[in-house]
């Protein structure tokens, strides 16, 4: 699993790509939780993820509930099928906020 | 000389009367003794009277509807009124009936009460009468009513009644003979039709097994037909599919819908191999045609003698017993109402399945005719009482268990308060020899059948994180190979991603040198995964998916399976060491 990080104004945009598992969740989990430390909304964009598992669907969810804890949000973007797949058997594609791009994400929870 | 032989005619006619009277009694006597028509015999018996005391025309009346009304049964001579019915008490028949005496009327002519109640009805001119009583000690059965005398002057005399009411009289024994054993016949008649009900019902229970086989079974109808049943059956895999069942009520219409749901359990049996999904459909079934009120509480099941395990669905049902080793009793009650009561929601809908692992255990079906039953001093055996006698026979063979149970309920020359119906999977003799060939247990895939299945991935691994990519790879790799569409194949990945990580987590509790062994087969349609660990025995019923509504990290895994596999159970691994999930998807 690789990721990056970017700003664009006040959203941070984390992408990450690859197999987000049990053996790279934990990564992924940190990422996560550094981002939306930064109190600035967060987009994750999933567009490269080609599987993601019940490990980083959690770490996902526990992002989501910290930023909103803090006052923030955080959204999805762009969100690969194999990942659409996992949140739909989670029920979770209702919790989140999913947009379809970049730009959209931005628009939306700028 | 002369003189002292030679009669005046009266007393000729007297002796003529007599003599011959007593020839056709006899005659009429043994005509009602040989036939089976009833109606026939009457009628010759009319004509012959009729002709005997030398009427124009002879009728005889039988009470019918209770008494009400009076119908001509039979008719001789001039006028044929057969069919003809009167009220009960109307004219010279009523009254001669209800007065149970004899009646003659001379000349009606000269009779001012005479009221013609069937000369309106036929057109004959009726002259003289002569009425006699049917009857037997108090019992009025009807009349047998002549007219006209044919010869002389027309008219009757005394002793044409006296000789009438002699032959009325026999005639009444007759008929009321006839009619019991008329009865007679038609109780014969069911209670053959009874009995051959019993034999046919008798045939839809399986024959009874040799003592190797696992599954053996007993009923004992507490009358001559059973609203309880119980069936088995080998599937060409080697599993056993068995039921058993208790229809509400008893007699006739509860062995008709024992019938029916027997044989929808057989033949639906045979190509659908999930318990659950077996009797939503014949519950569908019956909800659809039932009599209102009637319903079937049944266990469903399969045995796999390969791995000791049963898995069962229980509608309404006394919960089966499970007979450790340890010889502790385990019960597993219904979770869901009988079959015909209620139809699912949805067609499609399953009812909900236990999986049982026997583990050299036995596990006892039974009806609550068995547990309900009166013991010697009267008092119901109940389930503790089933216990008691299963663990004192318990080095007995299966059979004999059974018929310890069945001898204490079913006392000679007292009638069964209930059915008794007992069926039990006896695990002993394959879980013997489960254990005396272990060597089959670890790298063998465990279900594997010789015949429709193909085994087409073989792979051990370390119980470490970094290692279920490969496994996702060649999972994915190897459903597609199997013909599954990729978002099948994705799904299969899901599972078995998820499993093993709970393989990692919580059997090796983290540790990166366990083994795990995934056995992937193709089984005519459905794609088999057996993933196997040599950890601690996990909990099963701790793991179950979790509540959705609940959105925090953690605990997804297992729900992800649930959702994605067709059927997902773990079985008894082979040599009890570690845990074993078998998991099928079907591949279109």
């Amino acid at each position: 699993m690789e990721h990056q990080i970017s700003e664009q104004g006040n959203v941070v945009i984390a992408s990450f790509e690859g197999d987000v598992d049990i053996h790279t969740s934990p990564d992924a989990r940190k990422v996560l939780l550094d981002c939306v430390g930064r109190k600035s909304p967060v987009l994750v964009d999933l567009s490269q993820v080609s599987y993601i598992d019940s490990s980083g669907i959690a770490s996902l969810v526990e992002a989501l509930q910290t930023a909103r804890k803090g006052g923030s949000d955080l959204a999805l973007v762009a969100v690969s099928d194999a990942a659409l797949r996992v949140l739909q058997l989670a029920r979770l594609d209702k919790v989140f906020s999913i947009y379809d791009t970049v730009e959209a994400g931005l628009e939306g929870i700028g | 000389m002369d003189e002292s032989v030679s009669l005046d005619t009266d007393d000729q006619l007297a002796i003529k009367g007599i003599s011959g009277g007593l020839e056709l009694l006899s005659e009429m006597g043994q005509d009602f003794a040989a036939s089976l028509d009833l109606d026939a015999t009457l009628l010759r018996g009319i004509e012959r009277i009729t002709t005997y005391v030398g009427a124009e025309a002879g009728a005889l009346f039988l009470l019918q509807e209770n008494g009400t009304i009076l119908r001509c049964t039979a008719s001789a001579g001039a006028t044929e009124i057969t069919g003809l019915t009167l009220a009960s008490d109307e004219g010279i028949v009523g009254r001669c009936v209800q007065t149970d005496t004899g009646t003659i009327v001379r000349d009606v002519a000269k009779d001012p009460n005479f009221q013609n109640a069937i000369d309106a009805q036929t057109g004959f001119t009726t002259r003289s009468i002569l009425c006699a009583p049917l009857s037997v000690k108090n019992e009025k059965i009807g009349a047998i009513e002549l007219v006209n005398k044919a010869d002389g002057d027309g008219l009757f005399g005394d002793d044409d009644l006296n000789l009438l009411q002699t032959l009325s009289a026999s005639a009444a024994l007759a008929v009321l003979n006839a009619r019991m054993a008329e009865a007679l016949v038609e109780q014969e008649r069911l209670k053959r039709e009874l009995e051959l009900a019993a034999e046919i019902q008798r045939g839809l229970l399986p024959e009874a097994s040799d003592a190797s086989f696992p599954v053996h079974g007993v009923n004992l109808p507490a009358r001559t037909v059973s609203g309880d049943f119980y069936d088995y059956f080998p599937l060409d895999d080697g599993r056993i599919c068995f039921n058993l069942g208790d229809v509400s009520g008893k007699g006739m219409n509860a062995a008709l819908l024992m019938a029916k749901t027997a044989s929808l359990f057989r033949c639906l049996g045979k190509t659908i191999h999930q318990p659950g999904r077996l009797l939503a459909l014949i519950n569908e079934e019956i909800c659809e045609t039932v009599t209102r009120g009637m319903f079937v509480t049944m266990i469903g099941g399969i045995y796999d003698p390969r791995h000791g395990s049963v898995r069962l669905a229980n509608a309404g049902h006394e919960p089966p017993l499970l007979h450790g080793t340890d010889g502790s009793f385990v019960g597993f009650p219904a979770d869901v109402p009988p079959l015909g009561v209620m139809p699912l929601m949805s067609p499609d809908e399953s009812f909900p399945e236990v999986e049982i692992a026997l583990a050299g255990g036995s596990l006892y079906i039974f009806t609550d005719g068995v547990t309900e039953g009166y013991l010697e001093d009267g008092s119901e055996m109940q389930t503790e009482g089933l216990k008691k006698i299963l663990a004192d026979n318990r080095e007995q063979a299966a059979p004999a268990r059974l018929q310890a149970v069945i001898s204490r309920i079913d006392q000679k020359g007292t009638a069964l308060r209930d059915d008794l119906t007992l069926l039990v999977i006896d695990d002993g003799t394959t879980y013997a020899e489960r254990l005396a060939d272990p060597a089959t247990a670890d790298d063998q895939p465990p279900a594997a059948d010789e015949e429709t299945s193909e085994m087409v991935l073989h792979l051990k691994f370390t119980s470490r994180p970094d290692r279920l990519k490969l496994v996702r790879n060649a999972v994915f790799d190897t459903a597609m190979l199997c013909g599954c569409s990729e978002a099948t194949a994705r799904d299969i990945v899901i599972a078995i991603d998820e499993a093993s990580q709970n393989v990692i987590r919580h059997a090796y509790k983290g540790a990166s040198d366990g083994q795990v062994i995934l056995d992937i087969s193709r089984e005519k349609d459905d794609i088999v995964l057996h993933l196997r660990d040599f950890a601690e025995k996990v909990d099963v019923s701790k793991i179950k998916p979790r509540d959705l509504d609940d959105i925090r990290p953690g605990g997804l895994g297992t729900h992800f399976i649930a959702e994605v596999m067709d059927e997902v159970v773990f079985i008894p691994p082979p040599d009890g060491t570690g845990n074993l999930l078998r998991m099928k998807k079907r591949i279109s």
